[in-house]
């Protein structure tokens, strides 16, 4: 059960850090620290917890000190002040301070990563790549072939055991290393822009067999990429990251929804809401319930409520229908009124629309009536993200 | 404006010269030391060498050439090797000496040179400190060491070894430290970030991905060696260096030549055989 958190984390490239501190805590930005001391800035002050099992995103352009940051965590780059800890089972780590020796061992059992270039070695075939960390951990040939050729096959590498990296494409380069990284059995798995590299079409497919995989063996993932819908995509949880600084810490959709400076609004600008935004934070949820019990929802849509709030019977036009849930539906000639789960994604009910039914979708907690989603009012989700 | 020069002269000449006739009356038993295993090194290979039976040799030679490289390279050095033999024995015996001092200077570029590389490519001071020596090895002439090693060494076999060995170690350093440097940081990284110790990543990553460009390094020490042959002989190394030195001396225009042409075809043996061997290196790959 492993998580990390990180405690007021700085890197300061250069000779004289302490300096550089001290002007940043008086309230100097990068560029001024820059000038007066000859220091960089790669990443000041960040804290934030990753959770067991979740997988946390960290998003910036270029130069925003995401990758430094990643970095931190296993100590590719040494922190300059703050403090990182790494909780397990049965240990705690506080990172920054920890003798070599058990920072090799925590590279070698707890931690593992996957690289932007893929970073695999050439001159070993996939196996001998995929094989690496258990190598380094003294694992016997056996046990390690056996092992390599099970993570070959989770990636869909069956029969590449034996090819070199070069004869591989860079999807399946990329597959080598996220093999390599799942290896060692670590249960931290670093990510510093896997999918980068990769063609639009494979990057999306390398992002649902993630999430796949996710699912399947546990991990909990330290995910840097510079693409918004990808962070979107695959996030539990978001920190944006400007100049090295954190500018918003969040859900995907608490980011979306309200983006807290100009830089985040302008990346979601551009996103794709739709994965994102829930039924709940667009639906009309402010109704009238009128003296006989029903809510009208459109000119020839009414529900009829009991016990308060809970859905009883649906009418178009005057005439009953059924009132079904969205999730498993397929019976797209039947008149009926379809029903959500309040978190549930409206790109689902944007394809009900599409598919089953013209009359607004009702969302229910727990059969109660929390609101309904209109055409206007995902039209105004995806084009407004849901905010106002 | 008058001569600047003659207000004062730094004694470089006097200083060098004093300190060769220190190191010779009180060092000596130092070079004396370094002499020995060189000379046990050097006169055992000879001896092997000259106690193969020349066809077993060519069988070998063809053998070791066609696993280094392939059937043609392995062709063209059993014909170079068989020219020099009906050139004439007692070219053939020079020819054994020659290879038996190249043999010694791979080692010695193996054994000191490769660790010399490695060390320079994990500290910039070193490189920085070594590089001046690296350079004046390389670039002094011979005429101007011949003399101070022949002093500490005393003249013979293992004379001329030395100055082959000052000629040729260089590249071997200079070839793997630029191996080692030029494996890309991200390679190093990722062995790192899966736990590997610095010296693991240098034997499992490093190393196999420099090797290509180590065996250049060795291949240069080769023909540097080689170079140094004609030298070498001045100071008793024995040798081709024998039949092209008397050649000039007596005039004997067709003695020289065929000294020097079994030098040049030994060169292009073992230039071709080593290039095969560089080619197999993992490294090679990418």
């Amino acid at each position: 059960m492993p998580s990390i958190e990180l405690e007021g984390v700085y890197k300061v490239f250069g000779d004289e850090p302490d300096k550089a501190v001290k002007l940043i805590n008086e309230g100097a930005d990068k560029d001024e620290v820059r000038e007066k001391t000859g220091q960089v800035i790669g990443v000041q002050d960040i804290s934030f917890e990753i959770k067991n099992n979740e997988l946390f995103v960290i998003m910036g352009l270029s130069g925003s000190g995401k990758s430094t940051l990643l970095r931190c965590v296993n100590r590719l780059v040494e922190p300059t002040k703050g403090k990182i800890t790494l909780r397990t089972d049965s240990e705690e780590y506080d990172v920054t301070t920890v003798d070599y020796e058990t920072l090799r061992q925590i590279r070698e059992t707890q931690i593992s990563m996957v690289f932007q270039n893929f970073a695999l070695f050439p001159h070993r075939t996939v196996r001998e790549n995929v094989g690496f960390g258990l190598e380094i951990q003294g694992v016997g040939d056996k046990e390690k072939n056996r092992k390599s050729q099970e993570l070959i096959e989770v990636v869909g590498l069956e029969g590449f055991g034996d090819s070199y990296p070069s004869q591989l494409s860079g999807g399946m380069q990329q597959r080598v290393g996220l093999a390599r990284g799942l290896a060692t059995g670590a249960e931290v798995l670093l990510m510093d822009e896997p999918f980068s590299a990769l063609d639009p079409l494979i990057k999306v497919q390398m992002q649902v067999e993630l999430l796949d995989l996710m699912e399947e063996m546990q991990r909990t993932v330290l995910f840097v990429t510079h693409d918004l819908d990808e962070a979107l995509k695959l996030g539990h949880r978001i920190t944006i990251m400007e100049a090295g600084k954190t500018v918003q810490k969040g859900t995907p959709e608490e980011i979306i929804v309200n983006p807290k400076t100009e830089y985040v609004a302008n990346f979601v600008d551009n996103a794709d809401p739709s994965d994102v935004l829930r039924a709940v934070t667009i639906a009309e949820k402010d109704f009238r319930v009128s003296e006989d019990n029903r809510v009208k929802i459109n000119e020839t849509t009414e529900v009829e409520l009991s016990n308060g709030q809970e859905v009883e019977k649906g009418y178009l036009a005057g005439t009953p229908v059924s009132i079904e849930p969205l999730e498993g539906y397929d019976s797209p000639e039947k008149e009926v009124i379809l029903y959500v789960s309040p978190d549930t994604p409206i790109s689902e009910i944007m394809r009900a629309r599409l598919n089953y039914t013209s009359t607004p979708v009702l969302v229910l907690k727990d059969q109660e009536l929390v609101g309904f989603v209109t055409e206007q009012n995902l039209l105004h989700g995806l084009l407004e993200k849901g905010r106002g | 404006m008058g001569d600047i020069f003659s207000i004062y002269r730094i004694p470089v000449d006097v200083w060098v010269a004093d300190g060769v006739d220190w190191l010779v009356s009180n060092a000596r038993f130092i070079f004396q030391g370094i002499k020995w295993p060189l000379a046990q090194l050097l006169d055992g290979l000879e001896f092997l060498l000259h106690i193969t039976p020349p066809l077993i040799f060519l069988i070998l030679l063809f053998l070791f050439a066609w696993w280094a490289s392939n059937w043609k390279v392995a062709i063209f050095s059993v014909a170079v090797f068989a020219l020099i033999g009906f050139m004439g024995k007692g070219l053939w015996d020079y020819t054994m000496t020659t290879l038996a001092a190249v043999l010694v200077s791979v080692i010695v570029g193996a054994v000191l040179g490769i660790p010399l590389g490695i060390i320079s490519a994990r500290s910039d001071r070193f490189y920085a400190i070594i590089r001046p020596f690296l350079d004046m090895m390389q670039t002094t002439p011979a005429f101007v060491y011949l003399v101070p090693v022949v002093m500490l060494f005393s003249i013979g076999t293992v004379a001329g070894l030395i100055a082959v060995v000052i000629y040729s170690l260089p590249p071997v350093i200079r070839l793997t430290n630029l191996g080692i440097r030029q494996v890309p940081d991200d390679v190093v990284e990722a062995s790192t970030a899966f736990g590997a110790t610095p010296n693991q990543t240098l034997l499992k990553i490093q190393i196999p991905l420099a090797l290509d460009t180590i065996m250049q390094g060795i291949n240069q020490n080769i023909m540097l060696a080689l170079a140094m042959v004609v030298m070498a002989a001045l100071i008793g190394a024995g040798g081709l260096g024998v039949p092209v030195y008397e050649g000039l001396n007596a005039l004997r225009i067709g003695l020289a030549a065929i000294g020097g042409i079994s030098i040049v075809g030994m060169a292009m043996v073992l230039d071709r055989v080593t290039e095969g061997i560089g080619e197999k290196a993992p490294g090679k790959r990418e």
